[in-house]
């Protein structure tokens, strides 16, 4: 009798989960332009449209610019605030976390209208550079806390090895800290990257026609008509979702076998 | 780690940046709600002379006549429409008044009856008590816009029937939230309780997804729901199918359809907590409970669940806290009914450029987000819910 509530209720969940991409994504492959199944036919043509059609390949470019870019300021920022954090005592560690983790908990249209006007007060409204200083905003916390987690990891004894042997405080921090707390920064980045690429909510705030990124095209066609493309973007969208968490996971493996 | 002089300066100049664009990129604007939400630089720039007879004395005489009807000459006609229809937003008729009176403001004797004789309305103390609180520098209007509460004539404050328009919406973005949250919990608990007690396999195998779901965009996992609850979509299309339904059913652009797809996108949120704290519940204590002669659920309800429960608690509260900020999912899948508060920020913003409105209604939900988020972090310490309760937990 448990067991079958246990079973039946898990494999409705686990269904609820997985079942709506799995339904839906094999539709960026039908040859129809109708979003149903059964299928019509297995074709690559949706995806042309995706390469060809103005919209998509123009905002799905937009999309890396914005995201690498914020992927280096967001590193430097938040790589810079977390080891700024480390060195502070246990008050100032405290306050500071605060901050640089607090935007995590600000609901993005909040953050939308907050930069949005004053962006434009600012004078940088509607281009690239806004849509690179807010998502620096977004990602910022989540290198902040990654950089911070592997800092806290490493052995202040190796540090004090360095030093008790004459080794200077900048030459400690390049070759010992740094190198030890490099998967943190790179773990860090991808949050950065991706945190940026599916970025919607602030971005239709602050992205000017020619700045917009796919998220944005791809909210605006969903609220205008379904069409297969829209399929593939969520696709393609996922399939970044999926390198990622491939990356992290290498990521973490190399971590623990270097400890 | 000891903190020497030089230490302290090496944090300060690694910190200079960060905080500098933290600073300029987050609080600031942060705080430029703030100022906007009661900013009426729109009006009070407009009546220079009137706001500044008016910041000496409250007092409406012939003075305060000539401010109002010389502010109202320099004005350009488009301008004294923009302001009629501000006016006109607090007090019917105000806009007309205002247009009128400008266009002869050259002909009206500058005296108080002077206007009175130009049109009676200007004798009602009500009329001036709308003027004389639009052209201070600082306004409550948005304020009393969102919550619906207007100062009465005698000092007093009301709720007109009606004007509570956004308080109602905020009750829905609150009724919203709790469904889903709700949801999330009933549908994540056995997820949750899969990864921390399956076989390797089924843990394997659930975290997987949960991983995959947790990190795959809202846009996208809400793009999957629009196709499959589109009238002529996949679940209409399965329903007519196995011969369940013969006309397709109404499943998006209604509650249902955001309430669903809101579950969907915000299940992760709930699961991993839970799996955190199911993690810590050792195996051992259900075993012991089974061997002293308690059933599956017994031991479940009695010895598991409780335990649990501290996850719950967590994952529940993080679910509720991201669901009252939501736009996108609810702007796909709901209709005009089941827009939350965040749909009309956005609104008042890319319709209107009203940004008074946006700020208030802005603040509002930052002050619901922060006083959960307080309300939530009192209550851990209350539960002893920090590490330090840890090997309480174990030992009862």
């Amino acid at each position: 009798m448990s067991r079958i509530i246990y079973w039946s209720s898990l494999v409705f969940a686990f269904f609820f989960l997985v079942a709506p991409l799995l339904i839906v994504l094999p539709l960026a492959f039908n040859d129809s332009s109708f979003l149903t199944y059964p299928m019509d036919g297995f074709t690559f043509r949706w995806f042309e449209v995706f390469f060809t059609a103005p919209p998509w390949l123009a905002s799905l470019m937009n999309s890396l610019k914005v995201a690498l870019g914020t992927m280096i300021v967001a590193l430097l920022v938040g790589g810079m605030a977390a080891m700024g954090t480390m060195l502070m005592g246990k008050w100032g560690q405290l306050v500071l976390s605060a901050l640089f983790v607090s935007p995590i908990v600000i609901p993005s249209v909040v953050l939308g209208v907050a930069m949005a006007y004053a962006f434009g007060r600012m004078g940088v409204g509607g281009g690239y550079l806004s849509l690179v200083m807010a998502h620096t905003i977004l990602a910022a916390p989540l290198v902040f806390l990654s950089v911070m987690t592997s800092l806290k990891g490493l052995d202040p004894e190796l540090d004090r090895a360095a030093a008790s042997m004459g080794a200077s405080r900048w030459y400690r921090f390049q070759t010992v800290t740094l190198p030890l707390a490099m998967p943190g920064f790179a773990t860090g980045a991808l949050f950065a990257f991706i945190t940026s690429f599916d970025e919607v909510v602030v971005a239709l705030f602050l992205a000017s026609p020619q700045s917009q990124t796919l998220p944005i095209t791809l909210f605006s066609s969903l609220r205008d008509r379904l069409e297969p493309t829209i399929v593939v973007v969520a696709l393609l969208l996922s399939i970044v979702s999926c390198l990622f968490i491939i990356a992290l996971n290498r990521l973490q493996k190399r971590g623990e076998t270097r400890n | 780690m000891q903190k020497a002089p030089s230490t302290l300066l090496a944090a300060i100049t690694l910190l200079v940046l960060p905080v500098a664009v933290y600073i300029a990129l987050y609080l600031l604007p942060l705080i430029s709600i703030g100022g906007l939400s009661v900013d009426n630089g729109a009006l009070s720039t407009r009546f220079p002379a009137l706001s500044a007879h008016f910041s000496d004395s409250a007092e409406v005489d012939d003075p305060a006549a000539a401010a109002l009807l010389s502010d109202l000459q320099a004005m350009a006609k488009k301008d004294r429409a923009e302001v009629g229809r501000m006016f006109n937003q607090e007090l019917g008729g105000m806009r007309s008044l205002i247009i009128d009176t400008g266009n002869e403001a050259d002909e009206i004797v500058p005296t108080v009856a002077g206007l009175t004789a130009f049109d009676p309305r200007w004798g009602d103390p009500a009329i001036w008590d709308v003027v004389r609180r639009n052209v201070e520098p600082i306004t409550w209007r948005h304020f009393q816009k969102a919550t619906g509460v207007k100062p009465g004539a005698d000092g007093g404050y009301s709720i007109a029937p009606g004007d509570d328009i956004y308080l109602r919406i905020l009750l829905r973005t609150f009724v919203i939230g709790l469904q889903v949250t709700l949801l999330t919990l009933l549908i994540g608990y056995p997820l949750a309780y899969a990864v921390a007690t399956g076989s390797s396999r089924v843990q394997a195998i659930v975290l997987m997804a949960v991983l995959l779901s947790f990190w795959t965009s809202i846009l996208v996992r809400t793009t999957a729901w629009v196709v499959l609850l589109q009238t002529n979509g996949l679940l209409n299309g399965f329903l007519i199918w196995l011969n369940l339904i013969t006309e397709p059913l109404q499943l998006i652009f209604n509650r249902f359809g955001t309430v669903v797809a809101m579950t969907h996108v915000l299940l992760p949120f709930a699961i991993l907590p839970m799996i955190n704290v199911m993690r810590t519940i050792p195996p051992a204590q259900a075993q012991a409970s089974r061997s002293l002669g308690a059933g599956p659920i017994e031991t479940f309800l009695r010895v598991y669940f409780p335990q649990s429960l501290r996850g719950v608690a967590v994952g529940g509260g993080t679910v509720f806290i991201l669901a009252l900020g939501f736009y996108v999912t609810p702007a796909l899948t709901g209709g005009p009914g089941d827009q939350m508060l965040s749909y009309y920020i956005a609104d008042f913003v890319r319709k209107g450029l009203n940004w008074g409105m946006a700020s208030v209604l802005s603040l509002l939900l930052l002050v619901c987000v922060v006083g959960l988020l307080v309300t939530g972090a009192l209550l851990r310490r209350a539960f002893g819910w920090n590490k330090a309760a840890k090997p309480e937990a174990e030992a009862a």
